[in-house]
């Protein structure tokens, strides 16, 4: 079909040969072809006095042109459209001189993207994440005090829910704040059709203009140097006026690669908590708080042998949990726990079994060396930087004792291997270089 | 057509009517007035497509028929008439021709089947409201609107309820006035913006008539109308910036000061004050030191010190004597207060013992 803008400019041509100039400037150059919907066409117009009289005057003529090239068209409505322009009816009037003033910090029709869904009232407090609650609360009674509140942490164990609640907490508090949710690929994807359209200022006017802003997922910043120059200039603004700026991401802002020094020394400076995976009990209080939402009661038992099978993250949990629910609806009854284990089986993803030589492969492979030199005994320094870092990554990520390591690692004592695991502990600490390759390591292990 | 009505009548409904008509348009038939006559009245109505008003008046119709003629031409031959006698309108092929006892006028007419039709605003919600009270609110902010249209939401008044207060608050970002006004059970009166440049035409033509009037709100249209008068004008879209958010809720320096000198004060200053009607202001309480100053680099330089009740912090700002100025004529106490709270936020404008009204200044940057 053909687009109703077009339609509507071959009509007005045809119109304008029928009516008088005068007549045409008058009533027909501010309108548009809104939309054609089942044979109705709609066309906007400025206001309520176009409407009137191009329904009344001009509809049969302007029927009868928009059938000669759309013979789907039944009818025309005409609607009122804001973004069509309102015409000046007097000259424009000469702004004054306006001396240098503050504008006032106004904004227009906002919205804040928070979802409402998430608030404090059913976020579950577990020694896993109670310091980053604890720091969220502190932010709350006094915007500023961290800034910014930087959370981490992997994905689904609750980051986006703590940050939204601490801003729809905030709105509550305080309904008249301005408050700015947004993610990376938002934030970015502004900035490019800001740039595309000439409208940097707007858009800087328009960022710097909310009380707070929260950002999430920012380890998609990585390797967009411009925007993130763009969001170390935002962050110094907030900053400087004492207005909070909440980030969340998946890793610690030292380990997001590509992520400029500057904007890391920035993230680092206020509050940096991470959240880790709920333990046993807290998944346990998740189960019950989600059994209490649904209404819905379920065994002990049942809710146990879930929490100590699927030890993933809360958005597994939920997985599972809806599940259940799902198979209770059907069934209509409660699931005895040989259903549930037939159920978690399904579900969980098997854990992974990586084997030693697996990791000691990627290892090498990442160093750029032969898988043959780890096992060899040579000392050859990167060399045996490589094979540290295998025996400390087996060690810490993947709890092999040591003397397995050692064997494993061409017949080593496994003292050696305590040696290279503290050597290569202590240097993660000071060395950045070295901390940013162990967690690509691990991104690599862990897909 | 052929009618009579009262001459007084017809004077006032073409005076009052007269300056809605459109100016430079494209389309002539938008500077003309459009009489109908029908059964027993006179229906004379004008537009610029943003407002529109009508105005009935009884007359003794002998001849139904329609007629429109140019709003300027009309309201000149209006305004010279005078008497009380009868006035006959007659249309003869393409002229009106206006009788009085002594004076015979021929009008050209132009085609009134080319007048646009004013937009009837149909609701169920239609409410009264006592016209002096509404015309004061809309008086007392209109003039801080901005008056360029590159953002229509603030080039217009924005009205609300609050309980049983109408609230109007007008802002051009550089100055803020709000106005509450008890107008008793307004049932259910909604957000709108009512653009400052119809503003002008609807409170001169209300404030003509007593009493109260229906207003008919829908989506993108307003209707002001009773038996004789029907006046409607499109609304702005969009959202009005959360204002309420920049009231400053404390103060931290405190001027009082009469009116009636503040007034004359401004006046002086005004002799001296550059093109971006600069003053500056001192207040330093608790060396009871209040100054004014503008200076104007061609024509000199003044300085008055101010006598005023002051209290709280020093401060020392520059303002816009202008802004200042126009808020008085909102502010029917004797006394007029300024609070601060810092340099660079804005200063409160109100009168003292008087909730209703307030206003902010924005200061300057120096």
């Amino acid at each position: 079909m053909q687009d109703v803008q077009t339609t509507w400019q071959t009509v007005l041509h045809d119109l304008e040969l029928v009516v008088s100039k005068a007549m045409f400037t008058t009533w027909f150059k501010n309108t548009h072809g809104v939309k054609s919907e089942d044979g109705i066409f709609f066309v906007g117009v400025p206001n309520e006095f176009y409407r009137e009289w191009l329904s009344t005057k001009f509809h049969k003529e302007i029927l009868k042109n928009l059938r000669a090239h759309d013979e789907h068209v039944r009818n025309v409505e005409y609607v009122i459209s804001k973004t069509a322009p309102i015409p000046s009816m007097s000259p424009k009037p000469q702004p004054t001189m306006q001396a240098k003033e503050l504008p006032l910090e106004m904004s227009v029709g906002r919205r804040d993207n928070l979802n409402p869904k998430y608030t404090f009232d059913n976020f579950i407090i577990g020694p896993f994440n109670e310091v980053a609650y604890s720091a969220g609360q502190a932010t709350l009674r006094n915007p500023g005090t961290y800034n910014p509140l930087f959370i981490y942490g992997a994905t689904g164990l609750g980051k986006t829910h703590l940050i939204q609640g601490i801003g729809n907490s905030m709105k509550i508090k305080n309904p008249n704040i301005n408050i700015l949710y947004t993610n990376t690929e938002k934030f970015t994807n502004d900035y490019v059709s800001a740039l595309q359209t000439n409208k940097i200022n707007s858009f800087k006017e328009k960022y710097r203009s909310y009380d707070v802003f929260i950002m999430d997922d920012i380890q998609f910043l990585s390797g967009r140097d411009k925007t993130q120059e763009e969001l170390f200039h935002l962050f110094n603004t907030f900053f400087d006026k004492g207005r909070q700026v909440i980030f969340s991401s998946d890793k610690h802002p030292n380990y997001i690669q590509g992520l400029e020094d500057r904007l890391k020394s920035r993230l680092s400076q206020g509050m940096i908590i991470d959240i880790s995976k709920p333990e046993y009990e807290s998944r346990i209080a998740i189960l019950n708080a989600k059994c209490r939402e649904h209404g819905i009661a379920i065994a002990h038992e049942v809710l146990d042998f879930i929490a100590m099978h699927v030890e993933g993250n809360i958005r597994e949990l939920e997985g599972i949990f809806n599940t259940l629910m799902a198979q209770m609806d059907v069934k209509k009854r409660e699931l005895n726990i040989q259903e549930v284990k037939l159920l978690i089986k399904n579900n969980i993803k098997p854990k992974k079994n990586v084997s030693v030589e697996d990791i000691i492969k990627t290892i090498a492979h990442f160093y750029n060396l032969d898988e043959s030199l780890i096992y060899e005994k040579t000392r050859r320094k990167e060399i045996v930087r490589a094979r540290q870092v295998a025996m400390y990554i087996l060690r810490e990520d993947f709890s092999i004792s040591f003397p397995l390591i050692g064997r494993k690692m061409g017949g080593r004592d496994h003292t050696t291997v305590i040696h290279s695991c503290d050597k290569i502990k202590t240097e993660v600490q000071t060395d950045t270089e070295l901390a940013q390759e162990i967690e690509q390591i691990r991104s690599m292990l862990s897909t | 057509m052929k009618a009579e009505c009262l001459l007084e009548n017809f004077k006032k409904a073409i005076g009052q009517i007269e300056k809605v008509a459109g100016k430079n348009l494209t389309l002539p038939i938008l500077g003309a007035i459009y009489i109908q006559a029908d059964a027993s009245h006179l229906i004379i109505r004008a537009t610029n497509l943003n407002i529109g008003a009508e105005i009935i008046i009884p007359a003794k119709v002998s001849e139904q028929g329609i007629v429109a003629v140019s709003a300027q031409l009309l309201g000149q031959i209006a305004s010279g008439l005078s008497g009380d006698a009868p006035l006959s309108l007659e249309t003869e092929n393409d002229n009106l021709i206006i009788k009085t006892k002594r004076s015979k006028m021929t009008l050209k007419s132009m085609n009134a089947d080319d007048f646009p039709t004013l937009p009837r605003v149909v609701t169920d919600n239609a409410f009264e409201i006592p016209i002096d009270q509404f015309v004061s609110g809309i008086r007392s902010v209109s003039y801080a609107a901005a008056t360029s249209d590159i953002k229509p939401e603030i080039a217009s008044v924005y009205l609300y309820q609050d309980g049983d207060q109408l609230v109007f608050v007008a802002t051009d970002a550089f100055r803020l006035a709000e106005k509450k006004v008890k107008v008793g059970n307004v049932s259910e009166f909604p957000e709108i913006l009512l653009p400052v440049k119809n503003i002008g035409e609807i409170t001169r033509i209300l404030s003509e008539f007593p009493g109260t009037i229906k207003v008919s709100i829908v989506e993108n249209q307003i209707a002001f109308s009773n038996e004789t008068l029907y006046i409607t004008s499109r609304l702005t879209g969009g959202n009005y910036p959360n204002y309420r958010q920049i009231m400053p809720k404390e103060s931290k320096t405190e001027l009082i000061i009469l009116k009636g000198d503040l007034q004359n004060i401004l006046k002086s200053m005004l002799v001296f004050s550059d093109k971006f009607n600069q003053i500056d202001l001192i207040i330093n309480p608790a060396e009871k030191i209040c100054t004014m100053t503008s200076r104007n680099s061609d024509t000199g330089e003044g300085v008055v010190n101010v006598e005023a009740a002051l209290s709280g912090a020093a401060i020392d700002t520059r303002l816009n004597h202008k802004y200042i100025s126009d808020s008085l004529q909102s502010i029917s106490a004797d006394s007029v207060s300024f609070s601060f709270t810092e340099p660079n936020r804005a200063m409160v404008v109100k009168g003292v013992g008087d909730p209703s009204f307030t206003y902010l200044v924005m200061p300057m940057n120096r």
